[in-house]
């Protein structure tokens, strides 16, 4: 019995040895086979326990037990060894130079106006604002007449408005050179409180140049209720000067004129570009233009049927060209228009 | 306009020690916008006015003289080289310790043995010109010993201001003097007037037959005069308001012009026929030559100022070459009229001439101060020119202009601008613009005529505004009330992303094209895209047409890109289009809609480096659709194979969305991309934007199955049926358990076109068993061979 036990432990001691030269799986499978297969050593010792006597083959059968779970331990141990390494060989053949790009659905950009507008847009919804939208092909009536713009002004001349072939010659259908018209459009259509922005393309008769462009966009404003005030207007302007350029930004507004606002009044910031201290984008100033305003002419407000004793208001236009062209260091207002894929690219 | 600070504060007393910048924004926060100023420094110093009163030759040389000048305070032997004066000339002498240029400091000094003490100088030398050829020979009259800087006007500051159109009286150095002095609560200085008593009676007689057009016609006359040139102080200050010095005539009405606001014209009197002035609408057909040498062909629209015969000048707007003073002209007479603002408009904007006059009286310029400026215009041609003023003045007044008064509620001030302002400063800052205040708590303002543009409460307010300072009201918020974006809108936001997603950029192309740029495009007859609005001034062919598909304007993108060598583009765009249709919206103004456009040509993905690029077909441009159709949740979208106009024929389909068409996605046609320039296959689509951005309503959700999918593939022989009636059958055929059904292979055999489609089912509540799936199979066969299709093999 003791012969039988000293066999086994030989067996034990030699396995290891034999299951680390296995130096791959198949190798592996052999010396499982060897060693603790239905051939091997320990499975015909273990055949024999029938021959043994009933003291002896519980100890020789569990002492079997002992290494043959032993030596299945050491082999399983292996075999997850050995795979690992089967897999990193794979992985290492598998590898590719990350830095090769495939770029197979490209996202096209946003235009930088759309951009600019929907900026606009959010600042003054966030200010209980609604949005608008007009017929960019208007008649005399909305563009001018409506807003206190006498039948003579110098506005109205072909050399500054485009005029288009379409209905009654009485309607003098034009392109529209603001998006002011909406103004009256909007009151005539929906009862005061008014408070409402107006994003929307208009036209002059213009040829294009670094700051000029036939055709360009608007953002015009309207709050219209029973105690609107210039101070509101002034806070207004300062509140989406400060949102859209950042808080340090400086605003004023000085002195102008419009026929459908009284008073008018042009917006100024102070130059984010250098903070008032004068540079190119400023032309030294340390201003910079940004929105012509006023308050509503009582004029307006009687031609749509507002009463002008209860009700004031104001209005104003932002220039989105302006906007972008200021903010972006654009030095060519075609760069808006001539879809340069290489500009478009740059819109983020 | 050009305003100089010396000649403005002949009228104001502006402080001494505001600086420019100040005075700028004392100017812009008036309301009057400085585009910028330019500050006058002398170039020399201790330069005075002298006289030569002798000249003796140089003994040790021939090309220099020497000179006695007389210098107020002492009488100098100084070597001029120049030879362009004699004894009498008065001249500007640098005196020995003055200064030229930045440091260059005339001493006494021998030249040739003989010492000069000091030097005659250039207007060159005295950084006042480019002429060195001579010494600046100055008007005799001067006084000897005067500081020359002073003489030349030195130093100054030179505003460019920019006048608004409501501000006929602005344009002039007594208008801001008003407004200043006003802001700063002084008085204003105007210049005396004060004329001769007259010799003979007027000669010439007035007459206005054309009432409509001349508010009031004034005249002066002066006989004898003799033309020259002006004194130097009153060219400099027109040379650097940028009016060019003619004669002291011309130059008298123009500073006068430039000092109160009113534009005069002097008439030669002698080239008046019959001595009369007739103010008459012109008859058609009449010509004058202007003073710029242009013939004008008049109009009855036209306002002329003619004498007995013919026109003599273009009312208001420019003179005639025929009455113009010249060299021989003796008698004159001096016209200060106020014209009907638009009157002058037109016929300026008719003739394209605008002038210095006509852009103030566009304006409308104050009808009582025709006078004060006729007596002005002849106080300084009296005193420039000569002459013996004739006695009285004519005086044609068919609209007597008053003072008018408006009423003002001192709270209707605070009520407009959000801040409490004093009924006292209120009063201040209106009489500060020469403004008469009655009352207190309703105040009657009597406005004077310079100020046409003061009718209403408003008005007055913005004045008081303007003088309280902008920056001295508070900023305030109203208070909120519910916005935001309608669903509409914030879906017009998801479409872009969508277009974007589909990898195309977003472009902005104008909205007009050339009847030559949409011939490109090869449309068929009778399609409604011919059929645009034409604009009726255009500055450009290509400006010429409203567009009535945005295509045009994304097709010259694609060009323009592909000529700066970027082959592969894709370029989408959002806006309105134009019909010359009989449905006019809104009331009056045409149909037009807002479409989405796309475009693009190359590959819209770029090469990689494990698959070749593939150029964009017509695939790609229905791909773009399914993608709107599945971002945008639209429901029952669906593509139909269609000849499109403008498409290539069988590569185009008409869209809609619940049997409403919404527009077409495609190939461009190859006639069209060829005349655009473009190689290659092109995709383009217009759609309808309402209909894609129309709120869809809610979903429903649908509880995912818990069991799994089965699947079978079928080939049907298809010949010319559409895969989307193929693939609608098999939908149809199994109902709510098909999870998808899609083509997974065309390909023809013996010229026979097959489609390979794959069904995945699904059953929400059970495995699907064999049998199912069989009878599946059968029905998506028989529905699809009832299209005319046939089972493949069966």
């Amino acid at each position: 019995m003791n012969d039988l036990i000293d066999q086994l432990e030989e067996l034990r001691k030699a396995a290891p040895d034999r299951i680390t030269a296995a130096s791959d799986l198949s190798d592996l499978q052999r010396a499982e086979s060897e060693l603790i297969g239905k051939r091997s050593p320990v499975a015909a010792m273990r055949r024999t326990l029938g021959t043994l006597d009933d003291d002896s083959r519980p100890r020789v059968g569990s002492a079997i037990n002992d290494v043959t779970s032993d030596i299945a331990g050491q082999i399983a141990r292996r075999r997850a060894e050995l795979e690992r390494l089967a897999e990193d060989e794979l992985l290492r053949a598998d590898r590719v130079d990350v830095t090769l790009e495939r770029v197979t659905d490209p996202v096209g950009m946003q235009h930088i106006l759309t951009t600019t507008i929907d900026e606009v847009v959010d600042i003054f919804t966030a200010l209980g604002y609604r949005v608008a939208d007009g017929p960019e092909v208007e008649t005399a009536y909305y563009n001018f007449d409506a807003l206190n713009t006498p039948p003579d002004h110098p506005a109205r001349a072909e050399s500054d408005t485009l005029y288009v072939d379409y209905g009654e010659p009485a309607d003098e259908m034009l392109l529209r050179t603001q998006t002011s018209p909406m103004q009256a459009r909007y009151m005539e259509t929906h009862d005061p409180p008014v408070y409402v922005v107006v994003p929307g393309r208009v036209f002059r008769s213009d040829t294009l140049d670094p700051t000029h462009s036939p055709v360009f966009h608007q953002v015009e404003g309207l709050a219209v209720d029973e105690h609107i005030t210039f101070a509101d207007l002034k806070g207004t302007l300062a509140h989406f000067a400060r949102e859209f350029f950042g808080p340090g930004l400086r605003s004023k507004l000085i002195p102008h004129f419009f026929p459908f606002t009284e008073p008018s009044a042009e917006m100024h910031v102070s130059c984010f570009a250098c903070d008032g201290s004068g540079c190119r984008v400023c032309s030294n100033t340390g201003w910079i233009e940004l929105v012509g305003c006023g308050m509503v002419d009582p004029n307006v407000l009687e031609a749509v049927g507002y009463d002008p004793q209860t009700l004031t208001g104001f209005a104003f236009g932002i220039g989105v060209e302006r906007l972008a062209l200021v903010r972006h260091g654009i030095n060519h207002i075609r760069h808006f228009f001539d879809n340069d894929v290489r500009v478009l690219r740059q819109f983020t | 306009m050009n305003v100089s600070l010396r000649w403005l504060r002949e009228f104001v007393d502006v402080p001494d020690d505001a600086t420019p910048a100040e005075l700028a924004d004392a100017l812009a926060g008036l309301g009057h916008e400085v585009e910028g100023y330019e500050i006058l420094e002398p170039r020399f110093r201790g330069v005075v006015v002298g006289r030569v009163d002798g000249i003796a030759a140089h003994p040790n040389a021939d090309k220099i003289r020497v000179c006695q000048v007389d210098t107020g305070e002492e009488s100098l032997e100084i070597i001029c080289g120049a030879w362009n004066f004699e004894t009498g000339a008065v001249v500007p002498v640098a005196v020995p310790g003055s200064v030229l240029g930045e440091d260059f400091e005339i001493t006494r000094r021998e030249i040739r043995g003989v010492v000069s003490n000091g030097m005659i100088c250039s207007a060159q030398e005295l950084g006042l010109g480019e002429d060195h050829e001579g010494i600046m020979v100055l008007d005799d009259r001067l006084p000897i010993g005067a500081d020359f800087a002073n003489l030349v006007e030195l130093p100054d500051v030179i505003f460019d201001l920019k006048i608004t159109p409501n501000r006929p009286d602005a344009m002039s150095m007594w208008g801001l003097a008003r407004d200043l002095a006003a802001l700063w609560g002084i008085p204003v200085t105007i210049p005396e007037i004060t004329l001769p008593a007259g010799g003979d009676a007027m000669a010439v007689d007035v007459t206005i037959e054309a009432p409509e057009g001349c508010r009031r016609f004034v005249g002066r006359e002066i006989d004898g005069i003799a033309l020259g040139a002006s004194p130097l102080w009153m060219q400099l200050r027109l040379e650097r308001a940028g009016v060019r010095a003619i004669s002291n005539v011309v130059d008298v009405s123009n500073y006068v012009m430039l000092e109160l606001g009113q534009p005069t014209h002097v008439f030669d009197r002698a080239k008046l026929a019959g001595e009369r002035i007739v103010v008459r609408w012109a008859a058609e057909g009449e010509t004058l030559v202007t003073l710029d040498g242009v013939e004008r062909r008049l109009s009855t629209e036209d306002l002329v100022v003619a004498d007995a015969v013919r026109p003599s000048a273009l009312a208001g707007t420019m003179g005639g070459e025929d009455s113009e003073v010249s060299a021989t002209t003796s008698d004159v007479f001096i016209e200060g009229a106020s014209w009907d603002p638009p009157t002058v408009l037109r016929m300026s904007r008719r003739h394209n001439l605008r002038s210095e006059a006509s852009a103030r009286f566009e304006r409308n310029v104050d009808p009582n101060l025709g006078l004060i400026a006729v007596n002005r215009v002849a106080q300084l041609i009296l005193e420039t020119a000569g002459g013996v003023l004739r006695e009285g003045h004519a005086d044609a007044h068919p609209h007597p202009a008053k003072p008018w008064t408006v009423t003002l509620h001192p709270r209707d001030v605070g009520r407009l601008l959000g801040v409490d302002i004093p009924v006292d400063v209120i009063r201040r800052a209106l009489e500060g613009l020469d403004l008469e205040t009655v009352g207190d708590d309703e105040l009657i303002v009597t406005v004077p005529t310079n100020r046409p543009d003061l009718t209403r409460p408003a008005d007055l307010i913005e004045e008081v505004a303007r003088l309280y300072g902008f920056d001295n009201i508070p900023e305030t918020l109203p208070s909120g009330h519910g916005g935001g974006l309608t669903p509409e809108q914030r879906n017009l936001r998801r479409l872009r992303w969508v277009m974007r997603a589909a990898g195309f950029h977003e472009a902005q192309t104008f909205s007009f094209h050339g009847h030559d740029e949409l011939e490109m495009l090869a449309l068929a007859e009778g399609d409604p895209r011919r059929n645009g609005i034409e604009v009726k001034n255009p500055l450009r062919e290509e400006e010429s047409l409203l567009r009535t598909t945005i295509l045009v304007g994304l097709l010259r993108s694609l060009r323009y890109n592909i000529g700066h060598g970027i082959r592969n583009v894709g370029l989408f765009e959002i806006g309105r289009v134009f019909f010359n249709d009989d449905t006019p919206e809104q009331g009056v103004v045409p149909h037009q809609p807002v479409q989405l456009g796309f475009a693009a040509a190359g590959s819209l993905a770029p090469p990689a480096i494990d698959q070749p690029q593939r150029p964009v077909d017509a695939f790609d441009a229905t791909a773009v659709w399914r993608l709107i159709v599945d971002q945008m949740g639209l429901r029952d979208a669906a593509v139909t194979q269609a000849e499109i106009s403008g498409l290539h024929p069988g590569r185009g389909a008409e869209v809609s969305v619940g049997g409403s068409p919404v527009g077409f996605v495609g190939e461009l046609h190859p006639v069209a991309a060829r005349a655009f320039g473009l190689a290659g296959r092109v995709i383009v689509g217009e759609l309808d934007v309402d209909q894609l951005v129309a709120p869809q309503g809610l979903w429903e959700f649908e509880e995912p199955s818990v069991f799994p999918p089965v699947e079978f593939d079928l080939s049907f022989d298809v010949g010319g049926l559409p895969a989307a009636r193929v693939l609608h059958q098999a939908r149809e055929a199994i109902g709510n358990r098909a999870e998808s059904v899609r083509v997974f292979d065309e390909f023809v055999t013996d010229g026979q076109r097959s489609l390979a489609i794959r069904v995945t089912m699904r059953a929400a509540d059970r495995t699907m068993t064999a049998e199912e799936m069989g009878a599946a199979r059968r029905a998506v066969i028989q529905a699809v061979e009832r299209e005319g299709a046939s089972l493949r093999g069966g």
